[in-house]
């Protein structure tokens, strides 16, 4: 019993740690003085100007837009990708293009800026929107990778032997069998691949250019003139839209597992 | 049978290797349509393999495979007009009963109603009406195995290929599942290849039987003719339980084992050949030491059921199978009767044709 009491009150203690940063960040963007330090009253003056900072809200929408389309491709070439790994009947062969993919996705992000920033420089690629979309595409594929190649080397390969002999021909049997039996895996990586492209700081900062910008490099130029309310408004609607994500996950997930319990 | 007929599938020398592993030694044989076939052998002899050529899943090193009388070596499986019931199902998890029997119509292009009315029919010939709605994670491995055999049907195949479809079910279902196999077959009298390693299912639901082994057809006839007269000794051992002894052919009709001449059906051999001799325990009776034709003492007794089984030592130290409806009891000495018909006897390495040959020269007398 008195374990108990000390085990939960220490998980307790962790998550308070945990969690102080935020509140007093989230309460603070309720402070109607135009600092951190001491509270002058309660008030939405920094949501107002939020939502009246046009700049800021269209840096927001541009980073959705580019953590959507970049995980969206993302996910459509590495689910070709794992595709074509799973088609490797070499076991040898797979292990090195797995390992290659792995060494990507543990390579530190200022790594992957800094030797595309090399790239676009000799291309003579202009930064922008697109230089980041394609970094952030490629720092997203090996991600999908590790997510849907395990689906598919568990998958039984009698379904594709019993679609192709009741007559499905090969897109048949991708669009009909290997697709629906791996989309939950696909899905997983895409999700996956969207917080990394929302996260992500270090290599947009070296490949983005005039013009475009996206809110994590934002909050950072703008954090050296000294964190503004306004940056704690927005980070508390986020924090607000991430809880409501879990939430529905938690919902979703005990919802389906009830579901697969009930039909065994 | 009867040679006007096409035979729906012929292999002619068909031979494949893996490695260097000659699976299939140059088969030829034909299968008729409209018939119940099973291949039976134990597993590595090659069986499977032959349900995969002809399925198209593998393609033969050597030979040919005819189709209604064409090659079809190089047509591939989605094309060819066989279908599949998998021993582990392989139903489609994320579609409903009616979607994966509606699979293979749907890649036809029917029309929507034929393609409903087409599934009706089929679930109702495996008698799971209720069922169209249900996931396939609903149901329980009997009527997987229904669903299965309901899809393969729904595409019309000329034959319908089954990989030990009832080995997964338990042995009261898959005594059900035999028959109903047999009653479908039937009805719709297309060509069914059965694959097994079961030999109690092989000669129960079966017309022809093929027994496989080492790669190669050791025999092939109708039930009747394989537990009757095997040819060598894998195909007695295989088929049901045997007593195979040594024996001598002194002159047609007259065997010797175990020091005795006995009285026996077979003849077209040479003089003092070594052959063996093969008799079934359930064809040997025991009697009182006086009626017996040998004396033998019980070793061991079990119950059965239907029957005890009696394992016998004769004074030459030959061990006995017997099966028998009423109990001895273990040490007594007994005497072992059988009539000439029951004595069965091969010689060794001899082919099925030379076999076929042997028993026509002198049953045709």
């Amino acid at each position: 019993m008195q374990k108990k009491i000390l085990g939960n009150s220490y998980v307790l203690l962790i998550m308070v740690l945990l969690y102080i940063p935020i509140i007093f960040l989230v309460a603070y963007s309720f402070n109607s003085g135009t600092i951190m330090s001491g509270w002058s009253g309660f008030s939405f003056i920094h949501y107002q100007q939020l939502f009246a900072d046009t700049r800021l809200l269209k840096i927001l929408l541009d980073t959705f837009i580019l953590a959507i389309s970049s995980a969206t491709i993302a996910a459509f070439i590495g689910t070709i990708g794992a595709l074509f790994l799973d088609s490797f009947h070499n076991k040898k062969n797979l292990n090195v293009f797995s390992s290659l993919n792995n060494v990507l996705l543990v390579s530190p992000d200022v790594t992957i800026g800094v030797s595309f920033l090399i790239l676009f420089t000799i291309l003579g690629f202009s930064l922008g929107f697109v230089s980041v979309l394609i970094s952030h595409i490629a720092f997203s594929i090996p991600i999908v990778l590790l997510m849907v190649l395990p689906r598919l080397r568990e998958m039984d390969n009698t379904l594709i032997i019993a679609a192709r002999d009741l007559g499905a021909n090969r897109g048949t049997i991708l669009s009909q069998i290997v697709i629906p039996e791996i989309w939950p895996s696909i899905m997983a990586g895409f999700l996956l691949a969207l917080t990394y492209s929302l996260d992500d700081f270090a290599v947009t900062f070296f490949v983005t250019g005039n013009g475009f910008s996206t809110l994590s490099v934002e909050i950072y130029s703008r954090a050296r003139q000294g964190v503004s309310l306004e940056i704690n408004a927005l980070s508390a609607l986020m924090f607000a839209v991430s809880l409501l994500l879990v939430l529905a996950y938690y919902l979703y997930t005990t919802y389906s597992d009830k579901k697969a319990r009930l039909t065994k | 049978m009867d040679k006007k007929v096409l035979p729906v599938i012929e292999f002619k020398n068909v031979g494949l290797s893996f490695d260097n592993n000659q699976i299939l030694k140059n088969i030829s044989f034909e299968i008729a349509t409209g018939q119940f076939y099973t291949l039976l052998g134990p597993s590595g002899s090659g069986k499977s393999t032959i349900l995969n050529l002809i399925s198209g899943q593998l393609s033969a090193d050597a030979g040919e495979i005819l189709f209604d009388g064409k090659v079809i070596n190089n047509i591939p499986a989605e094309n060819r007009r066989v279908n599949t019931v998998f021993q582990n199902y392989a139903l489609f998890p994320n579609m409903t009963v009616f979607d994966n029997v509606a699979f293979g119509p749907k890649l036809k292009k029917m029309p929507k109603d034929k393609i409903k009315a087409k599934v009706r029919e089929m679930l109702a010939l495996v008698k799971l009406e209720a069922f169209e709605n249900r996931a396939i994670q609903e149901l329980s491995g009997g009527q997987k195995q229904r669903v299965a055999i309901a899809r393969a049907l729904a595409n019309e195949p000329e034959v319908l290929l089954l990989d030990e479809p009832l080995s997964a079910l338990d042995y009261k279902l898959r005594k059900q599942m035999q028959s109903e196999l047999r009653a479908i077959q039937k009805r719709l009298g297309i060509t069914f290849i059965f694959v097994t390693h079961d030999q109690e299912e092989a000669l129960a639901m079966s017309d022809w039987i093929f027994i496989m082994n080492d790669g190669k057809i050791q025999q092939n006839g109708t039930p009747v003719d394989i537990y009757d007269e095997p040819i060598n000794h894998f195909v007695a051992d295989f088929i049901g339980e045997s007593n195979i002894i040594n024996g001598v052919m002194k002159q047609d009709y007259l065997v010797n084992f175990v020091g005795k001449d006995f009285e026996n059906l077979d003849a077209g051999m040479q003089l003092n050949e070594p052959v063996e001799v093969v008799l079934r325990p359930e064809d040997l009776d025991l009697v009182p030491v006086d009626q017996g034709k040998l004396i033998v003492t019980i070793a061991d007794q079990s119950f059965r059921g239907d029957f005890y089984e009696i394992t016998a030592i004769d004074d030459d130290g030959n061990e006995w199978k017997v099966q028998a409806t009423n109990p001895s009891s273990v040490g007594a000495r007994v005497g072992l009767d059988f009539g000439p018909e029951d004595i069965h006897v091969m010689r060794f390495n001899e082919s099925e044709d030379d076999f076929d040959a042997r028993i026509e020269s002198y049953e045709g007398e």
